[in-house]
């Protein structure tokens, strides 16, 4: 593991990614709502480059909406770009299937600089 | 040993017995005959030795005879068939009705060994009706389940059909989805189209079960109704494995899209689901049949169902060949039992 800078923190403003070659697969850093989180490149199920997929939010039950869905954790949920599997971004856990989580890793920000620990 | 068994077709003396017990608006109607079907088994669709005076599994002392003395069965949850998806769905229910009425006149209330448990047949496609002939029957002590066709022109996770599966559920009651008599407005009987042969259609018909299952699922039935329980008495446990390993593989790509589902499909199937045997299900080498039961936890799902008087009607040690002890603990007895707690003592394979 090594502490490997990312880029300025100004680059990598609220809704986006920054995909490090770092790890085997490469690394995803996120900014979501000013928080950062890093997560593999790599799909537990087959190894799909996992960042490269949609981000968004994902589904409630809710019975007072008319579909009975109700959006959350908007820009929170990493999609798998092969077979749709969801992961929260924040915690590497596969929405379906928890055990299924993906590697998280350390990010943080010094000098207005953000470094990846992978 | 206590046995149980999960599927009896009790029927009429004779086809037209069913309007003593119509009222006189519906008495004259015309009404399908039970055997009167597109796909016949050749010779008839009972017991070539049971056509007598009166229509096999017609009288009480004969059932009981076969049932509890040659098949050693201690209770038999019997569910009449009506007689199909009759486009006057008025109609219909009455004749559900009827049928229920007879059941009570016939079978239970004359039964004083105890031994005889029922269905109270309603119609699906008078919901109204449906839920009424529930609230009229479910305080009897005998009546323990409530019977569908499994021919139906929607499948039963849709939510036109939840007032029923939800007064069922208010009084305890499974509902049982079994193939219906007669002949009514139906869809084809394979997923592809009509079959040409008797076993092109007896083969693939109760597959037809996995369909209403995986919509009672998928759409979020058992999630919204905690003592929701459904039985498919026509048979195919057997394939239930592949076809929730599919639901479950899905799930995992498509969870968001149902939401109301907030577990792996097959997780579903203890609380909610039971199968009755047939003749047709399991592995064709005995060998196998441990094993296979086992896979996806299904020897929590099966019950012994003879289908008497059907042509195919089987005993109780057709059905257990190849099980293990605890299984056929299970499918003989304790699955039923847990389902209907019809039996005071507990069974045992001593």
């Amino acid at each position: 593991m090594q502490r490997l800078p990312v880029c300025a923190i100004e680059d990598l403003p609220p809704g986006t990614m920054k995909l490090v070659q770092a790890g085997k697969f490469g690394v995803g850093v996120y900014n979501i709502d000013g928080s950062l989180y890093a997560i593999a490149n790599y799909c537990s199920h087959e190894g799909a480059p996992l960042c490269l997929g949609y981000v968004r939010g994902t589904t409630e039950y809710d019975p007072e909406m008319p579909d009975q869905i109700r959006h959350v954790r908007e820009g929170q949920i990493a999609r798998c770009p092969w077979h749709q599997w969801e992961f929260d971004i924040t915690t590497g856990a596969c929405l379906a299937d928890p055990k299924k989580k993906v590697r998280t890793y350390e990010v943080d920000v010094a000098g207005g600089q953000v470094y990846l620990t992978a | 040993m206590t046995i149980i068994d999960a599927n009896v077709q009790p029927h009429f003396r004779f086809n037209s017995e069913i309007r003593r017990y119509l009222s006189a608006p519906h008495k004259l109607r015309a009404i399908p005959d039970v055997e009167q079907q597109w796909y016949q088994a050749p010779g008839g669709d009972y017991r070539q030795d049971l056509y007598g005076d009166g229509y096999p599994g017609s009288d009480p002392e004969t059932m009981a005879h076969h049932l509890f003395d040659d098949n050693g069965v201690d209770y038999a949850i019997l569910n009449p068939l009506t007689r199909g998806n009759i486009a006057d769905y008025l109609l219909n229910s009455r004749i559900c009705a009827a049928v229920n009425d007879w059941l009570l006149d016939r079978w239970l209330e004359p039964d004083t060994s105890n031994r005889f448990r029922g269905t109270i047949r309603v119609n699906p496609e008078d919901v109204r009706g449906a839920v009424a002939e529930i609230e009229r029957l479910a305080g009897h002590p005998k009546m323990v389940q409530v019977g569908v066709p499994m021919q139906s022109r929607e499948p039963y996770g849709k939510p036109m059909f939840e007032p029923i599966w939800e007064a069922a559920a208010a009084h305890g009651l499974p509902v049982a989805v079994h193939i219906n008599g007669g002949n009514g407005v139906d869809h084809a009987p394979t997923f592809a189209g009509h079959a040409y042969t008797y076993p092109g259609y007896a083969a693939f018909m109760p597959l037809n079960s996995f369909v209403h299952l995986a919509t009672l699922i998928v759409e979020g039935m058992f999630g919204r109704h905690r003592d929701l329980r459904f039985v498919f008495a026509d048979g195919g446990y057997d394939i239930l494995t592949p076809l929730m390993w599919r639901l479950d593989t899905f799930w995992m790509s498509m969870r968001d899209q149902t939401p109301w589902v907030d577990r792996f499909p097959s997780e579903y199937l203890r609380d909610h689901v039971r199968f009755c045997s047939s003749a047709l299900d399991g592995p064709t080498d005995e060998g196998q049949a441990e094993q296979w039961l086992d896979f996806t936890n299904k020897a929590d799902l099966l019950m012994y169902g003879s289908s008497y008087p059907h042509w195919s009607a089987t005993g109780p040690s057709a059905v257990i060949a190849g099980l293990n002890d605890a299984q056929r603990d299970k499918v003989l007895w304790r699955n039923a039992n847990d389902l209907f707690g019809v039996a005071e003592v507990e069974g045992s394979l001593a």
